[in-house]
């Protein structure tokens, strides 16, 4: 069987009505985009290192592999390696679980992302509203955990991701709205097909600004990462971690982030669309220099107040997601 | 909401050293703090009185392990005024070179360590010590030695400044200017550093009167009091040196204060170097027997990086019958829960690095 009759195969398993197929299809997708998941997150994390080194006039991992190429897997041998430790006063299970889950629902996002024209798990005619639900557990997932840990500085990263949620998650809301506005509903597929002739990065440029600003909140990433505040909070949720959930929860790091570069790509710079390349080359470039822009921000500035970022989101973010979303409203509507 | 207490330190990624301090937490703002210190006590002060004169420079120069060099040059020049040692023409210039030069390694790393405090991904921190090395290597031209240099002498220093030296520096100097720039670039366009700084932690003039601070967290202030304009040693008095200044008594003074005394410093040296006089600058080249001892009390009190620091010596003939340290970190280390009520938990953090402590000057 040559590879595009198994993707052939693959792709009619997805939209398949029989249930089994259905499933199975599903499962082996969801397998696939892990490993890759896993292999971009990886490789993602070695540019992250050296680009930050780049920036810091240092040469980043040099020693293992080729230009430090497998210094990660190193770093991640020596992690699971290392004992697996639950603090006293921690709620066993859900201090193993919450990782774990954390990881889960990333993927499970990913699945529901639209790779190309047909390569998506499902089709979901709200699959952007879906999307949005699930991000939005996450900070409560990670409260959980911050909970669970029993450790002061924990809590009060459990504190502080609450309230980034209640800062950050309307203003994505109302410009999910206006993308759903435009594009006629909440289904990718319509939302990349609605962006054949302009992206919609350049007719609500508003809207893509809050839409990163958000999404570098929803990712922890500086200037607010105030849920793992190194200097004041140590790591945050992650301070009781030991060795193998760390490694878990670095792998989450990357993962989200990768995440939350399709996320942008699809909903602002077209998706999968794009001239020569296969589609998902095209989403995978565009997310990848999204989350490479991620990275310049994240060497560049220093971390917010939680205040003023709760400041922030209601007294900037949101009346400008609302003018966005009038805007929008009255010229596309 | 209750009240938390956090223990803070003294294993924590901001706490400089081995500090702990427990804070009591409302939510996210602060209630009070209460530093524990003592993690450090070397006893400098009960070594120095149990050994000769010459043997204790090294000893000294581990209090600020950031500025050794001013530590060792309060610690010589308090021994010259007891044994009554003129120091000659040109070591009062180079000496001078030297401890501004160490003042600007000093604030570079405060700089680079300040970045990591309020949230930065360790870029500031990278530049400020990538800077702070040029000058260290510059200093181990003159004095062979990176960081605990043991180059002064009573009446001068160990040897001269190498040939070349004045012209590395100047190129040096010419160097950090630029980066200075940079710094100011990457951190004051930057509106969320400049959000953490302004109004944060202010420190009012009298309240900095009454705590007795001193250094830039003083100045910071607006009080206008500098050892080296005030009561001036060496050459400072034949430069026409400008203590840096600002008023508002916030992080971001005590940020500014510092970045301007960079400047200054640049300034200084380079004016030195112009105006200094021919001749030999090397001290008393003698081992361990020091000529008697001339006052039986003396004092001496310097401009550090981090502050005053004032030495206090009762001299027997060949080693100290008291000797005491009055070191700057220790007494603006008291500052810190004074400024630091009301304030957000973040913040504890940032007014730390603005305070500029070294756990070795504070435990002594």
């Amino acid at each position: 069987m040559s590879i595009n009759s198994i993707y052939g195969l693959f792709v009619s398993g997805l939209s398949s009505s029989n249930p089994l197929t259905f499933l199975v299809s599903v499962v082996a997708y969801a397998i696939i985009i892990m490993v890759i998941m896993s292999v971009f997150a990886y490789l993602f994390g070695w540019v992250e290192r050296k680009l930050i080194a780049k920036a810091q006039y240092r040469h980043g991992p040099t020693y293992v592999g080729k230009f430090g190429i497998l210094q990660n897997l190193a770093d991640l041998i020596k992690l699971i390696a290392k004992e697996k430790m639950v603090p006293s006063n921690a709620n066993r299970i859900l201090f193993a679980l919450a990782p774990q889950i954390l990881v889960a629902m990333a993927t499970l996002l990913i699945l529901l992302l639209p790779f190309s024209p047909t390569l998506q798990a499902t089709n979901l005619g709200v699959g952007l509203l879906a999307i949005f639900v699930i991000l939005g557990f996450t900070p409560i997932l990670l409260f959980i955990a911050a909970f669970s840990s029993g450790n002061k500085f924990a809590d009060i990263s459990g504190q502080r991701s609450v309230l980034l949620l209640i800062s950050y998650e309307l203003p994505m809301m109302l410009v999910i709205a206006s993308v759903a506005l435009i594009a006629n509903g909440y289904n990718l597929q319509h939302i990349i097909a609605g962006q054949s002739k302009f992206a919609y990065a350049f007719i609500m440029p508003i809207g893509l600004f809050i839409f990163f600003v958000t999404m570098l909140a929803e990712l922890e990433r500086t200037p607010f990462d105030l849920r793992e505040a190194d200097s004041e909070l140590i790591a945050g949720w992650l301070t009781d971690m030991s060795a193998p959930y760390y490694a878990l929860s670095l792998l989450l790091d990357y993962t989200r982030m990768f995440l939350g570069g399709l996320l942008i790509a699809i909903l602002f710079f077209g998706g999968w669309s794009g001239p020569l390349l296969p589609p998902a080359a095209w989403l995978v470039i565009k997310a990848f220099l999204i989350a490479l822009f991620i990275i310049i921000i994240r060497v560049t500035l220093v971390r917010m107040r939680i205040d003023r970022v709760l400041r922030f989101g209601w007294a900037w973010l949101i009346p400008l997601a609302l003018i966005n979303l009038v805007l929008t409203y009255v010229l596309f509507g | 909401m209750s009240v938390t207490r956090i223990n803070v330190g003294p294993v924590h990624p901001s706490t400089h050293g081995v500090f702990r301090m427990v804070v009591d937490v409302d939510g996210d703002t602060v209630l009070g703090v209460e530093p524990h210190i003592g993690f450090l006590h070397r006893g400098v002060e009960k070594l120095v009185e149990n050994r000769m004169y010459l043997q204790c420079p090294p000893y000294m120069e581990k209090l600020d392990y950031i500025a050794p060099m001013a530590m060792g040059d309060s610690y010589i020049s308090v021994v010259e005024k007891a044994l009554g040692v003129e120091v000659k023409p040109k070591a009062q210039y180079v000496r001078l070179i030297l401890l501004e030069l160490q003042r600007i390694a000093s604030h570079l790393l405060w700089l680079g360590t300040l970045c990591n405090d309020i949230g930065q991904m360790f870029t500031g921190f990278m530049w400020g010590f990538r800077d702070r090395d040029i000058i260290l290597r510059l200093l181990e031209d003159a004095t062979g030695q990176r960081m605990f240099y043991v180059n002064m002498r009573l009446g001068g220093l160990v040897r001269d400044l190498p040939a070349d030296f004045e012209e590395h520096a100047l190129k040096t100097l010419d160097y950090l200017e630029g980066r200075l720039a940079d710094y100011t670039d990457l951190l004051e366009k930057n509106p969320i550093f400049m959000e953490r700084m302004k109004g944060i932690g202010i420190l009012k003039a009298e309240d900095a009167k009454d705590l007795g601070v001193t250094g830039p967290v003083l100045r910071a202030s607006g009080v206008s009091y500098d050892v080296r304009k005030n009561n001036p040693y060496y050459a400072y008095a034949a430069l026409n040196f400008r203590p840096a200044i600002q008023g508002s008594g916030d992080n971001f003074a005590r940020y500014k204060v510092r970045m301007l005394e960079m400047a200054e410093s640049i300034r200084l040296v380079r004016e030195a170097f112009k105006r200094m006089p021919d001749g030999d600058a090397t001290g008393m080249q003698i081992r361990l027997i020091t000529p008697k001892a001339q006052n039986r009390i003396s004092t001496v009190s310097r401009e550090c990086p981090r502050g005053e620091q004032f030495l206090y010596l009762v001299a027997d003939p060949q080693k100290a019958y008291r000797f005491s340290i009055r070191s700057p970190t220790f007494i603006n280390l008291a500052a810190l829960s004074h400024i630091s009520k009301g304030q957000r938990f973040a913040d504890i953090i940032a007014i730390l690095g603005t305070l500029d402590l070294v756990m070795g000057d504070v435990d002594k």
